[in-house]
C-alpha cells in the first residue's frame, strides 16, 4: 500500500509492481549481477524441471553481445538457455515467466533450487525494463505435436503474464524448453562472481548434467555428464511445528478447511501423532478443543495450541527430504573443474540443524595449476540446494565454518582465523528444504552455530582425508631433499675437514664413502616412511572402491 | 673443556680429525656441547657465579644436520685463517666474507647464507663445539656500554703487536674510557687509593653524576652499564674486582628486570653464557639500590607495574620462576636479593633510579649524596 503523490489516498500495489521497483532485492543490483542472475534463474528452472520428471538434463547456454544497451555503459546481451526438460503446458507459460509468486514449489518442503517463483519473472521484468521486450519462450511437451513459440511479458499493474506473438511450429525434439532474454548489462566472465565460476560450480554439484555453453570471446564448450543417475526427489514432508511461527501456523490451518483440530495436527504436521495429542491434554490443553473444527478456533485458542505444541518435546523432523549429490558423483564431478593433484570428498549423513533437516557435502581438491599465488586464498565454492552462491561471501555460514577449521594440521597454509591458502578448491554444498538465507536473492546462508558446526565437521573429515595425500607428498619431498643434501654437502664437508687436518687424498675418499653410507641409511628410513604413507593412501583408496562396489551391488 | 687462544687451532684440528676418522669408519660422528640453560646451571657462593652442570647437547651428523656441519667447517676455516693472521672481524663482516668466498668458489654455493642470522648461528655453534668465546675466534662485537670515569685509574693495554698503551683516565677530561670486549689484555693500576667503584644502570645518569663532579669529590671509578651488560662491561667489572680489590656497588632501577637480567648477569653471569661466566662476572658487586626501603625512607616516586606492558609482566613471571628454579636466588648467601624479588612480586610496584632526583629537585648533587651516604652506612644488599 502507498499514498499517491499529492493526495492522502492509500493505494495497493501488485506484487509485480513491488518487485519491478525493487529488483535489486532479487539479484539485479548491478549490471554484471543482472546477467548472472538471469542466467542462473533460467538454468535453475531447467534443472528442477528435468529432475522432477526423471530426465537426465542437457542444457545449452548462449550468452552474446548484440549491441549497445540503453543503460549507461551497458551492452545489450542475449541470454538463451535451452533444455531437454518436460516442456511447459502452454497455459502455464504466462504464469511461469510472467507472474510473481506463481510456483509449483512454494512451501512444499523440498530441496528444489527454486522456491518462491520470483526469479524468472524478475528476469523477464528486467528484460522488459531495459530492452522493452520480455522473454522469448519456446516449449514443447511430450503430448504436443508442435512447439509453442511466444513472447511473455509481465503485466506489472496486475501481476500477470501476457503472451504475445504466439506461433506453433515443428521443433526437431520430443520435448524441452528454450527461453531467451535480451537484457542490458555487462558480462563478467572471471572472478568469484563471474559466469565461468557459476558454470563450473553448477557442473560440480550436478554430476548428471551435460552442459554446452558459448560465452563472449570463448569457443563453444561442452561438459559431459559423469553420472547417469538422476537424484531421487524425496517426498515432500509436512512442516514440523517447531519450525513455524504463529502466523504460519494459523495460515497453515486454512489449507485444511473443516476438519477436527486433532485430525489437522496429525495430518498437517510431521512428528505429531496420537501420543503428542495425549501429551497436549496432559499438559493442560483442553481435550475438548482438539475435537472442535479447526476453522472455529479463535486467535487466542490458536495461540494457546501453538504455545502448548512449542513446549512439548517432539521428535526432530525427518531427514528423508534432503537430496544428496553423493560422494561418488561429487568425486567424479570435481575432476571436471580442471586438472587436480588429489582430492577428498565427504558426504555427511543428513542431520538436523536448527530443527531443520540438512545435509552437508564437501569436496576439497588441490589443483595442478600452480599459477595462483601461494598466498592467495583457496577458491571457495558455496552451494545452497545445488545452486552456486557467488556474493556476500564473508557473512556466509560456509565461509565461517571453513575459517574455523585448523587447516594447518592437515599441511595446508592458513593465516589465523582465515581461509586456507594455496591452489586448493573447497566446495561445500548445503542441502535442505528450509535453508535460511540472509536475503531474498539467496546469496548467502545465515551462520547459525549448529549449521556452522555441522559444516565444520564435514570439512574436518575432508581435511583428514586430504592430509594423507599431503603427508605422502611431504615424505616424497623429504626424500628428494635428503638425497639432494647428501649429494651437495658430503663432498664439501669432507673437503673442509681434509683441508683443516691436512689429510691425504686416500683418507678423503674413504671418509666420503663413509659419509655417503651413513646418510644413505637416513634416506632409506625416509623411503620406508614414504612407502608406509603410500600404503595408507592405497588402503584408503581400496576401501572407497570397496564401498563403491557394495553400493553398485545394492543398486543392482 | 675451556679453551684458550693458543689451543683454538689445536682443538679445531683435533675435532676435525675425530670427525674424519669417524667418517672413514662409516661411524656416525656425534658432537657434544655444554647445555647452556638454567636447568644445567650450578651456583656455589664460593665461586660466586653460575657454572655448567653435567648436561650436554649432542649433535649427531645425519641428513638433516649435514648442511649445518658443512657450513660450520667452512666457517671454522675462515676463523682459523683469521687467528693465523691476527685479523679480527664482526659477525656482520664474517657474513660478507662467507658470501665472498662462496661467490668466488661456485662449488660452495649450496652453503650460501640467506641472511646474517644463519651465519651468526653457525658461529655460535662453533663456539659451543669448541667451548670458547667468540672473541677467542677473533670475532668481536661492537663495544657497548661501560663508559668509565675516574681521577685515579690508569689502564695499560697490551696491543696485538706487543706494544703497550697507557691510558690515565684523569687526563681524559669529560671523555670516558671505553672498555674493550677483550678485557684480558688490560692491566689496571691506581694513582691513588680508590675507595669504591659505582656501576650505574643508566649511562645517562652516570654521565650526569660525573658532570656534577662525583669523580672529583670521591676517589672512585664510575661507569655506566647501559642496560643489560655486554661482555665488555662484564669483563671490565671482573677486571676491576680482581686487579684493584675495591668494593663494587650497582645502582639501578628497582624492578624484576633489573634484578634478574642486569644485576644477576653482572654479578654471577647468565645461563646462556655458562661457559664464560668465570671470566665475565664480578661476584663481589653489591646491590646499592634502589632498595624497597629507600622508597619510604626518601619518599621516592614509585608506580605500579603496568599490566599491559608485556616486558614487565614477563619479568615478573620470570621472577616467580627464578625464586623456584634459579640456583643464584635460591642460595642462602643471596637471601637479601631473593627478598627484593619477593617484594617486587608481592607489591607489583617499581621505582626508577632517577627517582632520587625528586628528593631535592633544586639540588643536582642530591642523588650523589644519597649514594655516598648509603655506601657509608652499609645500606646495600
Amino acid at each position: 500500500m502507498a499514498k499517491q503523490p499529492g493526495s492522502n489516498k492509500i493505494t495497493t500495489s501488485s506484487t509485480a509492481e513491488y518487485f519491478s521497483k525493487n529488483l535489486q532485492q532479487v539479484g539485479f543490483s548491478s549490471q554484471t549481477k543482472a546477467i548472472l542472475t538471469t542466467l542462473k534463474e533460467a538454468v535453475d528452472n531447467a534443472l528442477d524441471a528435468c529432475e522432477e520428471h526423471g530426465i537426465l538434463p542437457e542444457i545449452s547456454i548462449l550468452v552474446e553481445k548484440v549491441g549497445q544497451g540503453s543503460l549507461k555503459n551497458s551492452d545489450q546481451i542475449r541470454i538463451r538457455v535451452e533444455d531437454n526438460g518436460p516442456g511447459i503446458d502452454p497455459e502455464d507459460v504466462p504464469k511461469v515467466f510472467g507472474e510473481y509468486l506463481a510456483s509449483s514449489k512454494f512451501g512444499r518442503g523440498r530441496c528444489s533450487r527454486g522456491q518462491q517463483g520470483i526469479g524468472i519473472s524478475a528476469a523477464t521484468t528486467w528484460a522488459q525494463l531495459t530492452s522493452a521486450i520480455g522473454a522469448r519462450v519456446t516449449t514443447k511437451t511430450k503430448s504436443m505435436r508442435k512447439a509453442l513459440s511466444c513472447l511473455v511479458e509481465v503485466d506489472i499493474k496486475h501481476n500477470r503474464g501476457v503472451l504475445k506473438d504466439r506461433a506453433m511450429f515443428d521443433w526437431d525434439r520430443a520435448h524441452g524448453t528454450a527461453v531467451e532474454f535480451v537484457v542490458d548489462g555487462r558480462v563478467q566472465l572471471n572472478g568469484e562472481a563471474g559466469l565461468l565460476n557459476y558454470l563450473s560450480g553448477t557442473t560440480l554439484v550436478n554430476p548428471h548434467l551435460t552442459l554446452t555453453y558459448k560465452l563472449p570471446d570463448f569457443e563453444p564448450h561442452r561438459v559431459d555428464r559423469v553420472s547417469t543417475s538422476i537424484p531421487e526427489i524425496p517426498e515432500a514432508t509436512e512442516p514440523h511445528p517447531h519450525t513455524m511461527k504463529l502466523g504460519e501456523f494459523i495460515a497453515h490451518s486454512h489449507l485444511f478447511g473443516r476438519v477436527k483440530v486433532n485430525a489437522w495436527l496429525k495430518k498437517g504436521f510431521s512428528r505429531v501423532n496420537e501420543g503428542t495429542l495425549k501429551d497436549l491434554s496432559q499438559g493442560g490443553f483442553p481435550a475438548s478443543l482438539l475435537e472442535k473444527s479447526v476453522d472455529s478456533l479463535g486467535d487466542t485458542q490458536f495461540k494457546n495450541l501453538f504455545v502448548a505444541l512449542q513446549n512439548l518435546k517432539l521428535m526432530a523432523p525427518s531427514t528423508k527430504s534432503v537430496i544428496s549429490i553423493g560422494e561418488e558423483g561429487f568425486a567424479k564431478s570435481i575432476k571436471r573443474l580442471g586438472a587436480i593433484d588429489f582430492f577428498a570428498v565427504v558426504s555427511r549423513k543428513p542431520t538436523i540443524c536448527d530443527f531443520k533437516p540438512v545435509q552437508i557435502e564437501v569436496a576439497v581438491a588441490r589443483l595442478e595449476d600452480r599459477s595462483v599465488e601461494a598466498e592467495s586464498a583457496a577458491q571457495v565454492l558455496r552451494f545452497a540446494n545445488r545452486v552456486p552462491l557467488q556474493f556476500d561471501k564473508s557473512s556466509c555460514a560456509i565461509v565461517h565454518a571453513i575459517e574455523s577449521v585448523n587447516w594447518r594440521s592437515y599441511g595446508i597454509v592458513q593465516p589465523k582465523n582465515a581461509l586456507p591458502q594455496g591452489p586448493y578448491i573447497v566446495a561445500v554444498s548445503v542441502v535442505s528444504p528450509f535453508i535460511k538465507f540472509k536475503n531474498a536473492s539467496k546469496e548467502t546462508i545465515d551462520a547459525s552455530d549448529e549449521l556452522v558446526e555441522e559444516i565444520r565437521r564435514a570439512l574436518i573429515q575432508a581435511g583428514q582425508k586430504l592430509s594423507k595425500h599431503i603427508r605422502r607428498e611431504v615424505k616424497a619431498n623429504e626424500l628428494e631433499e635428503k638425497i639432494r643434501h647428501i649429494e651437495q654437502f658430503c663432498p664439501i664437508l669432507v673437503d673442509g675437514l681434509c683441508r683443516i687436518t691436512e689429510a691425504s687424498a686416500a683418507r678423503r675418499k674413504k671418509a666420503e664413502d663413509g659419509l655417503v653410507k651413513i646418510l644413505g641409511r637416513d634416506a632409506h628410513v625416509t623411503k620406508t616412511e614414504l612407502d608406509e604413507a603410500h600404503a595408507v593412501l592405497e588402503a584408503q583408496k581400496s576401501s572407497i572402491l570397496a564401498d563403491e562396489i557394495i553400493a553398485e551391488e545394492v543398486r543392482d | 673443556m675451556p679453551s684458550t687462544d693458543q689451543n683454538i687451532p689445536k682443538l679445531s684440528k683435533e675435532l676435525c680429525s675425530r670427525l674424519l676418522s669417524d667418517l672413514e669408519r662409516a661411524k656416525r660422528p656425534v658432537l657434544y656441547a655444554t647445555k647452556c640453560s638454567l636447568d644445567n646451571s650450578i651456583y656455589n657462593h664460593r665461586n660466586g657465579y653460575l657454572t655448567p652442570g653435567p648436561k650436554k647437547v649432542a649433535t649427531e651428523l645425519n641428513v638433516s644436520s649435514v648442511k649445518k656441519m658443512a657450513r660450520a667447517i667452512f666457517m671454522l676455516e675462515v676463523l682459523l685463517r683469521n687467528i693465523d693472521t691476527g685479523a679480527v672481524n664482526t659477525k656482520r663482516e664474517l657474513y660478507y666474507i662467507s658470501k665472498g668466498e662462496i661467490k668466488h668458489n661456485p662449488s660452495l654455493r649450496a652453503l650460501d647464507f640467506a641472511d646474517q642470522n644463519e651465519s651468526d648461528d653457525i658461529i655460535d655453534f662453533i663456539c659451543e663445539m669448541l667451548e670458547c668465546y667468540r672473541e677467542e675466534l677473533n670475532c668481536y662485537a661492537n663495544d657497548r656500554g661501560g663508559q668509565t670515569y675516574s681521577q685515579q685509574l690508569v689502564v695499560t693495554e697490551t696491543l696485538p703487536d706487543g706494544d703497550k698503551a697507557v691510558v690515565d683516565l684523569s687526563k681524559l677530561g669529560t671523555t670516558p674510557f671505553q672498555p674493550k670486549n677483550r678485557p684480558q689484555n688490560l692491566k689496571l693500576s691506581a694513582r691513588k687509593k680508590i675507595d669504591f667503584c659505582l656501576i650505574v644502570e643508566s649511562e645517562g645518569t652516570a654521565n650526569t653524576l660525573v658532570a656534577n663532579g662525583f669523580t672529583k669529590r670521591h676517589a672512585s671509578i664510575l661507569l655506566g652499564a647501559q642496560g643489560v651488560p655486554s661482555n665488555a662491561v662484564r669483563g671490565w667489572c671482573k677486571l676491576i674486582q680482581d686487579q684493584l680489590s675495591v668494593p663494587l656497588y650497582f645502582f639501578g632501577d628497582l624492578d624484576a628486570y633489573t634484578m634478574q637480567n642486569i644485576f644477576r648477569t653482572l654479578k654471577a653471569g647468565s645461563a646462556a653464557s655458562l661457559i664464560r661466566n668465570s671470566d665475565y662476572s664480578a661476584p663481589d658487586v653489591r646491590f646499592l639500590g634502589v632498595l624497597p626501603e629507600d622508597i619510604k625512607k626518601y619518599d621516592l616516586n614509585d608506580y605500579p607495574v603496568k599490566e599491559n606492558d608485556a616486558q614487565e609482566v614477563r619479568a615478573l613471571k620470570k621472577a616467580h620462576d627464578a625464586l623456584k628454579n634459579d640456583p643464584f636466588f635460591q642460595d642462602k648467601k643471596n637471601k637479601g636479593l631473593a627478598q627484593i624479588l619477593r617484594w617486587l612480586l608481592e607489591n607489583k610496584r617499581r621505582c626508577e633510579q632517577q627517582a632520587f632526583f625528586t628528593v631535592d629537585p633544586r639540588d643536582p648533587t642530591m642523588p650523589e649524596k644519597i649514594i655516598v651516604d648509603k655506601i657509608k652506612r652499609g645500606n646495600f644488599v
